[in-house]
């Protein structure tokens, strides 16, 4: 069994050299942030998950989290590990200042936030969703509501959950019909929700439900949808749990993977109905989701690059440690490891480099995210917006689903041993299968892609970053190493084939959305591509200069021909993509119902 | 009462080391490095009777890079109050080192030393009996408890076959071993708060302290390989292998 | 040149490390005084004088030397220091205790652990937890050393005739005082922490079984481990497993009985430093990690090892 490393030297390679860490400790607002500080942050963090949350997944994964009598028990050690996980400050790592967090940057809590979900994502999604809670309260809570909730929250002695979905409402929100009935300074709440993660247990002492309901007179349709805080002991008058809230669990999901993390059917109001909070403005709920929804979909992405990374740990500590078969061409002598077979380096290094392609085009996005919030200047805040609103569909799409590719490549490098749970390669496949899904399917991020990032802006930030694309690629060409002025031709065939396709998305839009729709997730797997390779090639461009000025010559090496390795072997999909982008959509719409 | 704790920043134990090509040492340049376990405890245990309101003040010490900082900041973010990097890039050995905390303690006074019992890169075993040899103060080493009691400290030790219990005269070095406490993980607001605490960087000549080398090492090499193994005939013949051969038992 | 060796003993007999320090002595030269400091120790002098090689004991026979303490060998050893140009210690908890703080008296370095003697002043010895082996070179005019005593077997020469004669003893320091000493229970180490690990597979049989592995696990001071299938089987408990899934140890030895070495059993042990294996299945996958290993029944090699040790 392998055991988890943080992936400290690449993490720190992105953080400062690719994503440039200096940009963002050049705001005020992060001016206490020092390289020094992230690494010392990252090393302990990397210890942690090592040491007290990895041990944990597999143990998670065998007992699951267990429902009896309306109480949920979380797997041996979960709640030990969730109040040493508090207790050390995790939790609060970028709450606001104001109520005890540490309000560090967004890049260095998604570094952190990867360990934790390589270590054990079904752990980590409880810290996860009780951050949505507090980004909410941040967002539209009252000063009264942030005081009550704020500071509990941050330290994580209390939790968070989300409220969205109900049996007919997935991913069409607008079919919710959980109520709200108000009764003097608070509400009601009548419904059932269902797919609410880490809705009951007793890991925190007060769980702080965040749900989306309607109130008596609101209109039809997502414009009236309200939402509400809904805690699990209502508060005394001092703000301390009280007495239970008419909310409970009736059932936990039976599910493929995440298995510690229960999954819950909740009740809301089998009595009197449950006291609740309106939190914002009435019916502009889904609103405050949808600002919400840009961390989240970024998290669930950031899950897909953790869960990719630690499977490909897992199949490199297999590759290195199974003796199988003689090296090609010997017939006798000592059998070798499975690592000395070329197709098994194939496949070690198809999840390598596209976990580490993965983490480039998601840090990315976080330091955007940081920029579009924390800079001075306006028009960068509202440049790095753009950029961020662009890749996020990007990150959550095509994250989650390589991740399941790489977990399933891992697999395959385990042969027999990687399909029986004993080895532990399932999990990862298992655990990963959800990120595709939940916070909005592949299908629903691509369809935000083509219509709201491209479609409505005829691509006006897309022609920005395939510009910078271009950039890269000229700087490519006749590179001094030769390993990479050698990835030039096919990285230009790549940024090609992705400004021919977003061509034809933007021209298609406005007169054949179907069309577009149709042919939207090779589209939207053709950006992660191409702007992983974009990411790949400009890292490797660092390490070279690094190299020469006596960088790391091991990291720095390894960089290039994962680089390269990239570029040969993943981006030539790229062209292939973008045909069937621009030429696939009239046989996916030409078959008729019948025809299935 | 005023501790000292000095500290070594080593490879971290978890990386397999390898000698460097022309066997003139260890590969370190870009290895992952960590607080030597042993010094890790050390902090632990001083943080822990400051807590207990044994101690007032912790007072954390190194002899290197000045990578070391590092390691200064991890024993502070772990409770350590203020942090001294003796700055060289020699290879300090441990005499080099006793000498340098014998500067030290003339200037800061305190009343405890407390250091790993060894170091896991070079496995010496030697500074913090030569620190107390230099002061000519007791000593107390592979400590698995310690309890100042006035003008003393009662002390047990991790000797072969069990423990010893002593009464040691304060001031006083004293070395932890494994199971004088299992460290803490640190805090995110104790990373954060280390940052703020105060680091002085001396070099050696400031303290009048010679650290050059006493041992010139020639070359280091991996040990031989384990060979394949052999099928043997008999019980006796395993006995014997064990005994005389692998020498296991 | 002349040497010094620190015996380490309960003045009654010498501790066995002494004797193979005395051995590593032998090895720079022949003039060879072992320094017996105890307390109504003549006894334990007596058997120093008989170690071949060694040509003078010195005896230090006073009452705070009951005990070693650091303080105290120390300064007698120091008081004595100038005629010798080595002095040597097991690197035993005794000899590592003391003789740092000699060295530094001294003003030299100490030379840890010695697993090797290339010249008088030229030393071998393992760092990294043994994992890298550093020869070493010492300029400094008296050499302090602590010897690695499995690198070193006893002389089996004849018994020698030294003479002893007595050296002035130093005062007690007064700086510590011993209280007490508790020795360990005889309860089986933990399995992560043991040095000797016997372990059990399937072939095992049964749980009752088991009692034969103990038996000869309580001979070798040992932790009681077993495979998953065992675990799987019911004869024994979770926490005794070893492999993938269980604990990863890495022992001195490793004796796996009735094993027959899945994969994942592999993984948890294969860094042991010396692995014998059990088996009578002769294509056993254990044996490929084995050192050592026996084609045999386990109910009939187990007790047969068990009575041999």
């Amino acid at each position: 069994m392998s055991t988890y490393a943080a992936p400290l030297k690449d993490m720190q390679f992105v953080i400062e050299e690719l994503v440039g860490l200096a940009d963002i400790t050049a705001m005020p607002v992060c001016s206490e942030v020092t390289a020094d500080l992230v690494e010392a942050v990252l090393g302990e963090a990397g210890k942690f998950a090592a040491e007290v949350l990895d041990p944990l997944n597999r143990i998670g994964d065998r007992q699951g989290a267990q429902l009896a009598n309306g109480k949920v028990t979380p797997p041996a050690g979960f709640a030990a590990a969730y109040k040493q996980f508090t207790e050390a400050g995790w939790n609060s790592l970028s709450g606001p200042t104001d109520f005890g967090g540490q309000g560090l940057p967004h890049i260095v809590a998604m570094a952190v936030q990867e360990m934790w979900n390589s270590a054990n994502m079904a752990f980590c999604l409880c810290p996860m969703l009780t951050s949505g809670v507090i980004e909410a309260l941040k967002l539209r809570g009252s000063p009264e509501q942030k005081k009550l909730f704020m500071g509990k929250l941050v330290t994580g002695e209390w939790s968070g959950t989300m409220n969205l979905t109900e049996p007919q409402a997935g991913s069409d929100l607008s079919a919710v019909r959980t109520q709200a009935r108000p009764e003097g300074d608070h509400f009601r709440i009548k419904g059932t929700k269902i797919f609410i993660t880490w809705g009951e247990h007793d890991m925190s002492q007060n769980i702080v439900h965040l749900v989306l309901a309607r109130t008596p007179d609101a209109p039809e349709g997502v414009k009236g949808i309200s939402l509400f805080i809904v805690p699990k002991f209502a508060l005394n008058a001092d703000g301390s749990p009280g007495g239970r809230n008419d909310v409970k669990c009736v059932s936990i999901e039976h599910k493929m993977g995440i298995h510690a993390s229960p999954t819950c059917v909740m009740a809301y109001g089998e009595g009197e109905g449950a006291i609740g909070y309106m939190i914002g403005a009435e019916n502009r709920g889904l609103e405050t989701m949808f600002i919400m929804m840009n961390h989240a979909r970024l998290g669930v992405g950031l899950e897909g690059v953790a869960l990719a990374e630690r499977a490909y740990q897992h199949a490199l500590d297999y590759a290195r440690t199974r003796v199988q078969g003689r090296a090609i061409g010997q017939k006798s002598g000592d059998r070798v490891t499975i690592i000395n077979h070329p197709d098994v380096r194939r496949m070690l290094l198809t999840m390598k480099s596209q976990v580490e392609a993965m983490r480039a085009l998601a840090y990315t996005a976080s330091a955007a995210l940081d920029k579009a919030h924390h800079h001075p200047d306006e028009a960068e805040r509202k440049r790095n917006q753009a950029y961020v609103d662009l890749l996020i569909p990007i990150v959550k799409g095509w994250c989650t689903e390589q991740s399941i590719d790489v977990a399933s490549t891992g697999m395959q490098i385990h042969g027999g041993m990687g399909f029986i749970e004993e080895t532990g390669a399932a999990q990862y496949l298992r655990d990963a299968r959800i990120t595709a899904i939940y916070e909005g399917t592949t299908g629903i991020q691509a369809a935000d892609l083509v219509g709201r990032k491209i479609g409505y802006e005829k691509g006006a930030t897309a022609a920005v970053v395939i510009a910078q694309m271009r950039a890269t690629a000229k700087a490519l060409a006749g590179h001094a190493h030769a390993d990479i002025a050698a990835q030039h031709a096919a990285f230009v065939r790549a940024v090609d084939a992705l400004a021919a396709a977003t061509q034809w998305v933007v021209d298609t839009f406005p007169k054949d959305p179907n069309a577009v729709a149709a042919v939207s997730v090779p589209y939207l797997k053709l950006w992660g591509i191409v702007a992983g390779g974009w990411l790949m090639a400009r890292a490797a461009g660092i390490a070279s200069v690094k190299l020469a000025a006596g960088g790391d010559p091991e990291f720095c090496k390894t960089k290039i021909a994962t680089a390269r390795f990239y570029i040969e072997h993943i981006l030539p999909q790229a062209p292939a993509l973008a045909e069937e982008v621009t030429g696939g959509a009239a046989s996916v719409l030409a078959m008729s119902d019948a025809q299935f | 009462m005023k501790v000292l704790v000095g500290v070594k920043r080593v490879v971290d134990p978890n990386v397999k080391v390898r000698v460097k090509a022309d066997g003139s040492g260890v590969e370190t340049a870009n290895i992952k490095m960590a607080i030597n376990p042993f010094c890790e405890i050390a902090v632990e245990q001083a943080v822990r009777m400051k807590e207990a309101g044994i101690v007032t003040e912790i007072l954390v010490v190194t002899v290197g890079l000045p990578q070391c900082q590092e390691t200064l900041r991890t024993a502070m973010a772990m409770g350590a109050d203020r942090g001294i990097l003796v700055e060289t890039d020699v290879d300090v050995q441990p005499l080099a080192v006793a000498k340098v905390m014998k500067a030290i303690i003339a200037k800061e006074n305190p009343q405890l030393v407390i250091m790993g019992k060894q170091a896991v890169d070079n496995d010496c075993n030697q500074t913090g009996q030569m620190v107390a040899a230099l002061m000519g103060w007791p000593q107390a080493t592979h400590i698995s408890k310690v309890e100042p009691a006035g003008d003393h400290a009662e002390v047990t030790r991790e000797v072969d076959g069990g423990l010893e219990t002593l009464t040691i005269k304060l001031p006083a070095v004293v070395t932890a071993d494994l199971r004088l406490n299992e460290p803490r993980y640190v805090t995110l607001p104790n990373i954060m708060k280390a940052k703020k605490k105060p680091l002085e960087v001396i070099k050696p000549d400031a303290l009048g302290v010679d650290v050059t080398p006493r041992l010139t090492t020639l070359k280091v090499v991996e040990p031989a390989k384990r060979g394949s193994g052999v099928k043997l005939a008999d019980v006796a013949e395993l006995v014997n292998k064990l005994k005389n051969e692998a020498k296991v038992i | 040149m002349a040497i010094l060796v620190i015996a380490e003993h309960d003045n009654k007999q010498l501790k066995t490390g002494t004797t193979n320090t005395i051995a590593a002595a032998a090895k720079l030269g022949a003039d060879i005084s072992v320094l017996v400091a105890g307390h109504q120790c003549a006894e334990a002098a007596a058997a120093a004088g008989k170690v071949p090689g060694v040509t003078k004991v010195l005896v230090a026979d006073a009452a705070h030397y009951v005990v070693p303490l650091a303080e105290n060998m120390a300064a007698l050893v120091v008081s004595i220091a100038d005629k010798f140009t080595h002095i040597l210690a097991p690197a035993t908890g005794f000899g590592k205790n003391f003789m740092p703080r000699v060295a530094a008296l001294l003003d030299v370095a100490q030379i840890s652990d010695i697993s090797g003697i290339e010249s008088a002043d030229t030393f071998v010895r393992p760092i990294y937890a043994g994992n890298v082996l550093a020869t070493v070179q010492s300029k400094d005019k008296i050499k302090v050393i602590t010897v690695r005593i499995t690198a070193f077997d006893p002389s089996t020469a004849a018994a020698g005739t030294a003479g002893s004669e007595n050296v002035a003893v130093v005062a007690d320091s007064g700086l510590t005082q011993f209280k007490g000493h508790e020795l360990t229970k005889s309860a089986r180490p933990e399995l992560s922490a043991a040095r000797v690990i016997v372990s059990g597979g399937r072939g095992m049989g049964s749980g009752e079984n088991f009692k034969i592995l103990e038996a000869l696990a309580d001979k070798l001071g040992a932790a009681v481990g077993a495979s998953r299938a065992a675990v799987d089987s019911g004869f024994v408990t979770n926490d005794y497993q070893v492999g993938q899934t269980g604990k990863i140890v890495a022992p001195e030895l490793y004796i796996a009985v009735g094993i027959s070495g899945a994969i994942q059993h592999l993984a948890g042990m294969k860094d042991s430093k010396v692995i014998v294996a059990i088996n009578k299945d002769a294509e056993a996958p254990i044996f490929s990690v084995a050192n050592y290993w026996l084609v045999e029944d386990l109910f009939k090699a187990v007790p047969e090892l068990t009575a041999a040790l």
